[in-house]
């Protein structure tokens, strides 16, 4: 049974950084490759799937983040359930395509400040220095050796998710290198 | 430790990847038709060469997909990356 008080994390803030828990959130994981596909995924969210690779598209509170050539991820806080049943009952029964709940399974954790890619810098092999002059990058790496993706919504402003059963051990970690900031 | 150009995320580090082993072996077309000594050579035998060889590698951190490289082995440069289905570059 799904433990809802696990992770156990708390805003915290250091110098220039910010942490903060965004939960909960509906994400959604999305695989297809037809054409017809996009277009449902269009009108039903009124979101255009990112084509091109490490790239985000922003509408109102939905965000899609491309993960793959044929993989999105999908969240935010204007997806209800009616938004999922569509999705449901347009792509995942007519065969179009894959719409998976994966909510529960990633956890948000927002990053916000002058040091956010410092912090980041500090566990991960991937190269921020492009990706933090851009905005609505997304990247998929590794931080403290755990699978993450990184979305860079904002100037200084990260959404980190990462798996539910890793996300405390990242938490103390990431809470660990900021207090070395 | 070496950086690879992903053709799907572009350039990662090593450590995102996991690597496939040979790539272009080629699945007989009748398994059943084989002597014991050629299926084992198709399953198991590999080349496993000192200098320029093709690889199959995949972004396991990453996009999850598999892609092909060449890439000497005696001093990991890369030669070439393309997708998968794709013919090797001739040059």
């Amino acid at each position: 049974m799904l433990n809802i008080n696990y992770p156990k994390i708390e805003k915290k803030e250091f110098p220039n950084l910010q942490l903060n828990l965004v939960e909960p959130i509906i994400k959604l994981n999305l695989r297809g490759k037809s054409r017809e596909f996009f277009t449902k995924i269009g009108k039903i969210l009124s979101i255009m799937l990112p084509t091109e690779a490490n790239s985000s598209a922003t509408i109102k509170n939905i965000s899609a983040l491309w993960l793959s050539p044929d993989e999105w991820m999908v969240y935010g806080r204007d997806i209800d359930k009616n938004l999922k049943l569509s999705l449901d009952s347009e792509i995942s029964k007519l065969n179009l395509g894959s719409v998976t709940d994966v909510s529960d399974q990633w956890v948000l954790i927002n990053l916000k400040g002058k040091n956010v890619f410092e912090v980041l810098s500090k566990g991960s092999p991937f190269d921020f220095n492009k990706f933090k002059n851009t905005n609505n990058v997304v990247v998929q790496t590794l931080l403290n050796h755990i699978d993450v993706i990184l979305h860079h919504n904002d100037t200084n402003n990260v959404n980190l998710f990462v798996r539910k059963s890793f996300s405390e051990h990242l938490w103390l970690w990431i809470n660990d290198s900021s207090s070395f900031l | 430790m070496f950086i690879i150009t992903c053709p799907f995320c572009g350039e990662r580090d090593q450590s995102e990847f996991s690597a496939g082993g040979e790539a272009h072996i080629v699945r007989p077309k009748q398994p059943t038709e084989l002597s014991d000594d050629e299926w084992a050579d198709f399953l198991f035998m590999r080349k496993n060469i000192k200098g320029v060889q093709f690889e199959r590698w995949n972004h396991a951190h990453g996009c999850r997909k598999w892609f092909n490289v060449i890439r000497d082995t005696s001093n990991d440069k890369i030669h070439a990356v393309y997708k998968m289905g794709e013919k090797p570059p001739t040059k």
